[in-house]
């Protein structure tokens, strides 16, 4: 086999599930009871292997059964035509999520291509989730106007977030990195902050708990809401993402600015591009996008927002570093990348509920594939690939100094 | 006329350098005359504060010292007085060095003041007395692990590779240390736990970095988001069902002989657990094998010019990985340390001070001692936030949360330009 990028992203996937695999055994008590007993009788190894397989079987049947289809499900509501919208919710929840993700992970990969880290896409998200659920939660306006201001509301709170960073990178040259990071601190207080006091917080609640979105300000689901499917009219605006950024990529001589900062900063200086316009714009750009992102899963999914708004493991905005990895920053490769990391942390859930192996495993996958698709050398060493090209994702990041 | 493109380029590295000074004085001196203005107007004049010394915890207590009654009105002013004339002095002298030092310190002055004026009486706050000591101590656990992580620091930069991946080895090295703490009931075993499993990952980020040469900033990333899921896995896997794996371990305080007795210093040097001091010497230990041995002048030779130090026979990966490996090593035994002051895991407590070590790293010019120095202004700054909350203030508990991430932006943001990084910081060697 040749080393194409694809290929390589594919056989990623599955060092990444074995790494997983490996986890699952070594941690779940059944199996280390069953390994445990290998001594005890000839029949102790292939009953360990046995339970080995069992248990990793079923962690990774419930992800797939709970994020794409479940076949038996699906054969029923063939034969008799009945109970579609159970058997078509894995799928729906699995675009539900990936449809932020897409989102976001654009923004960050923008900013990859520019040669930016921007790792603050969370704490973005975050405060455009805030403006835009604010907008969308206080004002009262017919849906026409209320959605599109909503969104709008989004966008400028991740735009203010990421303002801070560019504008410091380009007059004072601080490392996006630690600025992003920290800002991330500033931002989850500022969320505990605002879900906490009076004109936003819940009215009637003591808890970390926002203002509901009006009905208006919603992002409906496409089959309505009795369907139970969440899927909604949010896929287009993930859609218009992605057409804006191949656009702007490919199509804009911004774009052009931005890839060429990105691929040689000398030559881009050299043919007088500025970069501190290009690294403000990025961050703009990117921030924005982020939060965006925010807002939609807020309209999208829960309509409100709590305390617990984008931590951990609901941080789509860590997890898009990673999706905008492994879809090499392109817009077509982060949407099969979103829906790839979305499957696995919905079916992560499933699994988490039929198998008690907590969901935070999916993300230990996600990061697994994308350490290996950042090292493609290594996966055609492991599998023997004919190497074509050497195809690294190359960044032009240095210290933090200049 | 390269000459003179030259030094116009120093003319206009000057000029910009100057004019960010003057910002940095214009700020502090806001901060100054708002400490000076709005919290020395807003006190009564017959208000005091009473300044304590004796520590709360009573257990090998120093000689007693007695209180110190002072007005609170005048202290204020004072502070805010001191804060004026650091301002005054980086706008007159433009000092070449040390102006984000005069920044922290003001920053520092300003918490004491507003902490002054909280604990006024009559006043609103139930406390009514400012505790000098466990201001010290209390913020000594946190400059701990920001100094274990700022010297993990100063070992791989300074052999070129960025260690982002501090937070994660925190997580792992608390993770395992709580562990190997509570089944064996021994720190030095947890100790050497939380090394190994640092460096391991050190390992890794070396191995992705220098073998593979990806960006080592990219695996940093996604081995602390790795690690930082696993340690929520491993959680609920493993401490859920067996909370004894996670208990009881607050590391014992091991006074040294009289010299605890001294005030004040005394349970702020001599009255820590065994890890304080061993990162005492560890600030030692690497500040003398980095600047005065062979291998630290081949490790600098490295981090500054790869090639030129592979030519004179120098093995440039060999460096680099031992360092890293040992770098990771401390920031993991920084891990143990901190949970050793927290008793416990828990998800997510490290709170970014991984990535401030960083910050404190570059505040300290990638030496170990800049790095001490940093790593308490930090320390404090922390430590006077979370403990401003105790005293009723009229500001958001969260954003007192924010201040010690927004001085680390402020200081980054301020110190770009004036540091200089080891040449070869993060860029992959390619051997020909």
């Amino acid at each position: 086999m040749t080393a194409s990028p694809i290929i390589v992203a594919a056989l990623a996937l599955v060092l990444g599930l074995v790494v997983g695999a490996f986890i699952i055994a070594t941690t779940t008590p059944t199996v280390l009871d069953a390994w445990r007993g290998m001594f005890h009788g000839w029949g102790g190894f292939p009953h360990a292997l046995n339970v080995t397989f069992d248990n990793v079987g079923a962690a990774y049947r419930a992800i797939f059964t709970g994020s794409v289809v479940d076949p038996q499900g699906f054969w029923r509501s063939l034969t008799t035509g009945k109970g579609w919208p159970n058997t078509l919710t894995p799928i729906s929840e699995t675009l539900t999520y990936a449809t932020p993700l897409v989102i976001v992970s654009i923004g960050v990969g923008i900013a990859f291509q520019t040669g930016l880290f921007n790792i603050g896409a969370n704490g973005q998200a975050v405060i455009g989730g805030i403006l835009g659920a604010v907008i969308g939660s206080m004002i009262s306006l017919p849906t026409v106007l209320h959605v599109p201001l909503t969104l709008l509301g989004g966008v400028a709170g991740g735009m203010i977030c990421g303002l801070v960073p560019g504008l410091l990178k380009a007059y004072t040259g601080a490392h996006e990195v630690i600025v992003t990071l920290m800002f991330n601190y500033v931002t989850y207080a500022f969320l505990l902050y605002a879900v906490l006091s009076t004109p936003y917080q819940q009215p009637g609640q003591e808890n970390d708990i926002g203002r509901t979105l009006d009905p208006t300000a919603i992002l409906a689901p496409l089959f309505g809401t009795k369907s139970g499917l969440r899927v909604s009219y949010g896929i287009f605006v993930a859609a218009l993402v992605v057409v804006f950024a191949w656009w702007l990529l490919d199509r804009s001589s911004l774009g052009f600015d931005f890839r060429v900062t990105g691929a040689n900063p000398s030559a881009a200086r050299a043919s007088g591009i500025s970069a501190k316009r290009v690294i403000v714009v990025v961050f703009l750009i990117s921030g924005g996008l982020a939060g965006l992102a925010g807002i939609v899963q807020v309209a999208t999914t829960t309509h409100y927002i709590d305390g617990g708004f984008l931590i951990g493991s609901a941080g789509i905005g860590f997890t898009a570093i990673t999706v905008a990895l492994l879809g090499r920053n392109r817009p077509l490769g982060i949407v099969w990348a979103s829906l790839l990391f979305a499957a696995l942390d919905v079916g992560g859930r499933n699994m988490q509920a039929s198998t008690g192996i907590p969901l935070d495993l999916a993300t230990v996958i996600q990061c697994a594939i994308v350490l290996f698709v950042a090292t493609p050398v290594m996966v055609k060493e492991i599998f023997r690939l004919k190497s074509t090209q050497t195809t690294g994702l190359h960044l032009s990041t240095t210290g933090w100094g200049t | 006329m390269s000459l003179v493109a030259t030094q116009s380029a120093q003319n206009v590295a000057t000029l910009v350098r100057n004019r960010r000074t003057r910002v940095i004085a214009v700020l502090m001196a806001i901060v100054a005359l708002f400490t000076i203005f709005a919290l020395g107007s807003t006190c009564r004049s017959s208000a005091h504060s009473v300044l304590t010394f004796t520590p709360i915890n009573l257990v090998n207590a120093p000689w007693h010292l007695g209180s110190l009654t002072v007005l609170t009105r005048w202290t204020v002013i004072v502070l805010g007085l001191i804060e004026l004339a650091l301002a005054v002095e980086v706008w007159v002298r433009e000092p070449r060095r040390a102006v984000m030092a005069r920044f922290g310190i003001v920053a520092i002055l300003f918490l004491l003041a507003v902490l002054f004026w909280a604990a006024r009486s009559p006043g609103p706050s139930p406390i009514d007395f400012v505790n000098l000591t466990s201001i010290l101590v209390g913020a000594s656990a946190t400059t701990m692990v920001l100094v274990y992580g700022s010297l993990s620091g100063v070992m791989c930069e300074r052999s070129g590779v960025v260690n982002i991946a501090i937070e994660g080895q925190f997580i792992a090295g608390a993770f395992l240390g709580s562990i190997i703490a509570s089944t064996t009931d021994n720190f030095y075993y947890a100790a050497i736990a939380g090394a190994v499993i640092g460096g391991v990952i050190g390992l890794l980020l070396a191995f992705f970095s220098l073998r593979y040469r990806s960006d080592q900033i990219i695996v940093g990333i996604v081995l602390v988001t790795a690690l930082s899921s696993l340690s929520s896995y491993l959680n609920l896997q493993v401490f859920t069902p067996f909370p004894n794996f996670n208990t009881g371990n607050l590391a014992p305080n091991l006074p040294i002989p009289l010299l605890y007795k001294i005030p004040v210093l005394g349970p702020v040097f001599f009255n820590q657990s065994g890890f304080f001091y061993v990162m005492m010497i560890l600030v030692g230990v690497v500040s003398f094998a980095l600047f005065k041995t062979r291998y630290g002048l081949h490790v600098r030779a490295v981090g500054e010019h790869p090639r030129a130090a592979a030519t004179v026979g120098i093995d440039v990966i060999r460096v680099r990985y031992i360092n890293v490996v040992l770098g990771g090593a401390i920031a993991g035994l920084g891990g143990v340390a901190f949970m050793a002051t927290q008793g416990q895991f828990q998800v997510g407590y490290t709170s970014g001070y991984g990535y401030i070590a960083l910050a404190a790293l570059i505040f300290g010019r990638w030496r170990p001692s800049g790095a001490v120095v940093a790593s308490i202004i930090f320390g404090l700054s922390v430590y006077l936030s979370y403990n401003l909350v105790t005293y009723n203030v009229p500001i958001s508990i969260y954003f007192l949360e924010m201040f010690p991430y927004l001085i680390t932006i402020a200081v980054v943001a301020g110190l770009i330009g004036r540091v200089r990084p080891p040449a070869a910081d993060g860029r992959p060697y390619e051997r020909d």
